[in-house]
C-alpha cells in the first residue's frame, strides 16, 4: 500500500461515527477571478505579514508600537479635553492638524523602513519570486500590489490619526453641525496629505528593498539615506548663495513632507504663501513627490523586468 | 482536461539569446499530451525553454504556443492554466503549508474560501495532511519537495511544468514522488512536462522525451520508439565464435565482440530467427541467448555525443 493518499480503490474505513471515503482528486469546477482578484489578495497577504499576523511576536512589536506612538496621544488629548472643560480650548489650538501630522512624519519614516522590507525582501531572499511570477499575474501587478500594501499601511498612521482628531473636534465642538459647515474642506485636506506621505514615504523605502534581500539592511539604508542627503542639502543650501539656493529645499527629501503639511494642513498656509520654515510655494513641493514617486517607479520596474 | 491528440505545445523556429548566447536554437516542437520528460545536460537550455513556455521571457525569433495560446502575447492566459514547481528552494519558511498554498491558489484566481478548502484538498493528495499547519520551516526536504508539488497544481492547472522534482529527496521520497507525479498525469490528466537528469526518473514517469543539447532538440519522441531497436541480444555459442560472427555480419546483422560474448544488435524481432538459423547452418550450439534492452541513458548518452560532435562556431549557453 502506497503511503501517498488517495490511491483508486482506497476502501471505505468503517467506524463507530460511520465511514471515511476517499474521493479522490476533483477538479475544480469553482468560479475563477482575474488579476485583479490576484493583485487583491496579495495585497492583503503582504500587509498581513508587514503586520506580523500569524508571525512570532517579535514581528508585532515594530507595528504595535508605532499604532500605539501615532494613536495613543490623539486619543488621549480628546480625552482629556472631553473631561476637562477648561483646557479643551487651549490644546484644540496646540494640538491641531499640523501639529498632529509633524508629530506623526517621522513614525511614517520609521514605519516605512520597518514595513518595506518586509514587502520585498523576503520574497526575494527566500526565493518566492519564481513561484510568484509563475501565476497569472504580471510584474507590473506584484508590484502594484507591494505599493498598495505599503500604501494602506503607511495611510492607516498617516490618515487615521488625523480624522480620529477630526470627528474628536467635531463631537467637542459647542456646535458640532455648525463646526462642520465651518470646516468643509478638513477632510479632504486630510486625506490628500495623509496619501502624499504615504506613497512618498512607501516609494523611497520599496526602491531601496528592491535592491537587497536583507530586511536590516534595506531599512539602514533607507533611514541612513533620508538622514544623510537632508543633511548634505542643508549644508550645501548653507554654503552657496544665489537666487537658485531656494531650489536646493526641494531636493531636501526629509523635509518635503514638513513642507508639504505645513502647506495644506498648517496655519500659515494659503494660496501664495509658503509654507512655515519654506523658501517657496508649497506647491512646488508637489513637484518633488510626483518626481520621487515617478523615478521610484521606473526603477522599481526595470529591476522587476530583470528579475528571472 | 487536453484532448488527446492535440499537441499541448507547438514552436516554429523557437529561438531565444542573450546577446551573442544562443541559449536555444530555432526549436520545431510538436509535443502531445501527456507525460513528456524535458532531457539535457547543464546549460542545454531546459530553463530557458520552461521561461519561454510560461511567458516570462520573450523569444527572439519564432513563435510557439501551448495549450492554443501564443507565448509572446497570452503569458497571463498561459499561467492561468499551467503551473510551475521551480527546481530551487522557493518555499516561504515562516508560514504554515496551509496557508502558503491557498495564498497560491488565490494568487492563481481561486476565491478565498475556495482557495482554503482546495490547499487543503491538494495537500492531502500530496502527502502532507496534518503536517500542514505547521511552519515550512520545520518540514523535511521530502515534505518541502511535496508543498511546492501541491502549489503547483492546486489551481488544477491542464499543464504542469516539474524542473526536478526529485531533487535532494531519500530513495523512499523519491518513489513516493514518482508515484504522485505518475497518478496526476496517468489518473488526474493533468499533463506533466518534467525537466530532470535523473534519467530512471524520466524513463518511468514519461511516455515522451525531447533532449536538448547546447540549445538545440537532438531528439525527441515516445519512449518506446527511442529505446525500441536499439538494444542488444548477447549470444554464447559452442564453437567457432569469429566463423559465427563473420556468418551473422555476411548475413546483414551488426555483430560485436563484449567480454568474449557476441553481441548482435537487435534491430527487429527477425535477428533471432537469423541467429538460430545460422546456427543451425554451421552446426553451432547455442549456449545462450539473451536480450539486453537499451535505456534511456544509452539513448541519451550517444544523442549528447553525437550533437556535441559538430560545432558550427556559433556561441551557445553551456
Amino acid at each position: 500500500m502506497s503511503s501517498v493518499p488517495g490511491d483508486a480503490g482506497s476502501a471505505p474505513a468503517a467506524g463507530p461515527y460511520g465511514e471515511i471515503f476517499d474521493r479522490g482528486y476533483q477538479h475544480y469546477q469553482g468560479r475563477r477571478e482575474g488579476r485583479a482578484h490576484a493583485v487583491r489578495a496579495l495585497t492583503l497577504y503582504s500587509m498581513r505579514r508587514a503586520l506580523g499576523v500569524k508571525k512570532r511576536w517579535t514581528a508585532k512589536i515594530i507595528p504595535i508600537f508605532l499604532y500605539a506612538a501615532a494613536f495613543v496621544p490623539v486619543v488621549t488629548i480628546i480625552g482629556v479635553r472631553a473631561l476637562v472643560t477648561q483646557v479643551s480650548a487651549q490644546l484644540a489650538e496646540g494640538f491641531n492638524y499640523s501639529f498632529l501630522a509633524a508629530a506623526i512624519s517621522p513614525l511614517l519614516l520609521i514605519y516605512a523602513a520597518a514595513a518595506a522590507p518586509e514587502m520585498l525582501c523576503d520574497d526575494r531572499r527566500e526565493n518566492v519570486l519564481p513561484l510568484y511570477f509563475s501565476r497569472a499575474i504580471t510584474r507590473v501587478d506584484y508590484l502594484l500590489a507591494k505599493v498598495l500594501a505599503l500604501g494602506l499601511l503607511m495611510g492607516s498612521i498617516a490618515i487615521v490619526p488625523l480624522l480620529v482628531l477630526f470627528v474628536g473636534n467635531t463631537l467637542l465642538a459647542d456646535a458640532p453641525l455648525t463646526y462642520l459647515r465651518q470646516h468643509p474642506g478638513d477632510i479632504g485636506r486630510i486625506l490628500i496629505t495623509g496619501t502624499l506621505l504615504s506613497v512618498y514615504y512607501a516609494a523611497i523605502g520599496l526602491v531601496i528593498a528592491a535592491f537587497t534581500a536583507r530586511k536590516g539592511v534595506a531599512a539602514a539604508l533607507y533611514i541612513g539615506f533620508i538622514t544623510i542627503e537632508t543633511g548634505v542639502v542643508e549644508a550645501l543650501s548653507l554654503a552657496v548663495s544665489g537666487a537658485w539656493k531656494d531650489y536646493l529645499d526641494l531636493f531636501s527629501l526629509g523635509n518635503v513632507p514638513d513642507r508639504i503639511v505645513q502647506w495644506l494642513l498648517g496655519p500659515a498656509s494659503g494660496a501664495g504663501s509658503a509654507p512655515v520654515g519654506a523658501p517657496l510655494q508649497g506647491w512646488t513641493y508637489l513637484f518633488t513627490v510626483a518626481a520621487v514617486v515617478t523615478v521610484c517607479g521606473v526603477v522599481m520596474h526595470r529591476r522587476y523586468l530583470a528579475e528571472e | 482536461m487536453t484532448q488527446p491528440d492535440t499537441p499541448i505545445v507547438v514552436s516554429r523556429g523557437l529561438l531565444k539569446a542573450y546577446g551573442s548566447v544562443v541559449a536555444l536554437d530555432r526549436l520545431d516542437l510538436e509535443v502531445p499530451p501527456g507525460a513528456i520528460g524535458l532531457l539535457g545536460p547543464n546549460g542545454a537550455g531546459k530553463s530557458t525553454l520552461i521561461k519561454l513556455l510560461l511567458g516570462l521571457i520573450k523569444p527572439t525569433e519564432g513563435v510557439a504556443s501551448v495549450l492554443g495560446l501564443d507565448i509572446a502575447s497570452e503569458g497571463v492566459q498561459i499561467r492561468q492554466r499551467t503551473g510551475y514547481m521551480p527546481e530551487s528552494d522557493c518555499l516561504p519558511g515562516d508560514v504554515t503549508a496551509a496557508d502558503f498554498v491557498g495564498h497560491m491558489a488565490q494568487m492563481s484566481g481561486l476565491p478565498a474560501r475556495a482557495a482554503r478548502l482546495r490547499a487543503a484538498e491538494v495537500l492531502y493528495h500530496c502527502g502532507v495532511d496534518e503536517e500542514r499547519y505547521r511552519l515550512i520551516k520545520e518540514f523535511s526536504t521530502g515534505m518541502k519537495q511535496r508543498v511546492k508539488l501541491a502549489q503547483a497544481i492546486v489551481h488544477d492547472p491542464a499543464l504542469v511544468f516539474l524542473d526536478e522534482p526529485t531533487n535532494g529527496m531519500d530513495p523512499a521520497g523519491r518513489e513516493e514522488m514518482l508515484e504522485l507525479i505518475n497518478r496526476i498525469h496517468r489518473e488526474v490528466g493533468i499533463t506533466v512536462l518534467l525537466s530532470s537528469h535523473i534519467l530512471e526518473d524520466v524513463e518511468r514517469v514519461c511516455d515522451y522525451v525531447l533532449l536538448l543539447d547546447q540549445g538545440r532538440l537532438v531528439q525527441h519522441g515516445t519512449v518506446s520508439s527511442l529505446l525500441a531497436g536499439g538494444g542488444d541480444i548477447l549470444v554464447e555459442i559452442d564453437g567457432d565464435r569469429a566463423a559465427f560472427a563473420e556468418a551473422l555480419a555476411a548475413r546483414g546483422a551488426v555483430v560485436t565482440t563484449q567480454d568474449g560474448v557476441l553481441a548482435v544488435r537487435h534491430t527487429e524481432d527477425q535477428v533471432f530467427d537469423l541467429v538460430r538459423d545460422t546456427a543451425a547452418d554451421l552446426d553451432v550450439a547455442l549456449r545462450g541467448l539473451r536480450v539486453r534492452s537499451q535505456s534511456l541513458e544509452d539513448v541519451y548518452v550517444q544523442q549528447v555525443a553525437a550533437a556535441s560532435g559538430g560545432n558550427d562556431g556559433v556561441e551557445r549557453a553551456g
